[in-house]
């Protein structure tokens, strides 16, 4: 698995990963340490790209839950309760992770999973920038 | 009788992308289309994991993994000689709890059960695990 670095500046500054290759047991571990990486950096926004992302298992699903965790902020609408009102209702999703352009076998996981849930998932760059 | 397509391999992580591959080959060949190819790879992939990461623990070992096609259905076994490990005793998470409540990991068997109709699992004859897992034909 490749994972290019990108730095982008819309209304705030976001980090894309661009990720080339499948996120499965074997190298999900790589994905969670660059993310790591990058926030010990600074990065408190990020946009996983998984154009180029044929397969992932729920080791993927995994890493997604890291990342989630590890970028949530204290701020009042992260909090639990506005997790609880905004999952009961449809309307809370991370506002620091987001994916672009899962294929139909990746978008099929993330269903099945929940994970959709909690994560917006935009069509191309463009799109998921201009949410933040 | 024409010998069914088997894989067998090290329980090592690096061997997942190359079980993927030979899942994706043999279940085509055998006539399967992609949308049930793709989830029979998805199980096939968690299945492997648990009895690399789980089953044998980093210990050595090696598993084998045979497809076979039963009238419309495909079926899958997966045998191993490691410690007994029963994945469908796996109690299904709750897929709707806030993300951080959830226990990290845990999805791989809910995946495995969403994807295929049927698993089960049963000692092996010298000890070890055989999960079975079946994808009926003409189900999605």
């Amino acid at each position: 698995m490749e994972i290019t670095v990108l730095q982008k500046q819309g209304r705030v500054p976001v980090t894309v990963f661009q990720i080339k290759g499948d996120i499965d047991a074997n190298f999900y571990e790589q994905l969670l340490a660059q993310a790591k990486e990058a926030h010990a950096a600074g990065m408190r926004d990020l946009i996983l790209d998984l154009s180029e992302v044929k397969y992932m298992s729920s080791a993927g699903l995994r890493v997604l839950h890291s990342i989630f965790a590890l970028l949530r902020t204290d701020a009042a609408n992260e909090s639990d309760e506005a997790m609880k009102k905004g999952l009961s209702d449809g309307t809370f999703k991370s506002p620091h992770l987001k994916l672009v352009n899962p294929s139909p076998v990746v978008r099929e996981v993330l269903r099945t999973s929940g994970f959709d849930m909690f994560l917006e998932v935009h069509r191309n760059l463009k799109e998921a920038m201009a949410s933040f | 009788m024409k010998p069914q397509p088997t894989l067998s391999v090290a329980a090592d992580l690096q061997n997942l992308a190359p079980i993927r591959r030979f899942v994706e080959a043999a279940a085509g060949a055998l006539g399967f289309e992609p949308e049930i190819v793709s989830k029979v790879q998805l199980a096939v992939d968690e299945a492997a994991t648990n009895i690399i990461i789980h089953g044998y623990q980093g210990q050595q070992g090696a598993f084998e993994i045979e497809l076979r096609r039963e009238g419309n259905d495909l079926v899958v076994y997966l045998r191993d000689d490691a410690a007994p490990f029963d994945p469908t005793q796996v109690a299904p998470p709750d897929i709707t709890l806030p993300l951080e409540k959830r226990a990290l990991g845990g999805m791989g068997i809910h995946l495995m059960r969403q994807a295929m109709d049927e698993i089960s699992h049963r000692r092996g004859s010298n000890g070890g695990n055989e999960l079975i897992l079946i994808k009926r034909g003409g189900s999605h």
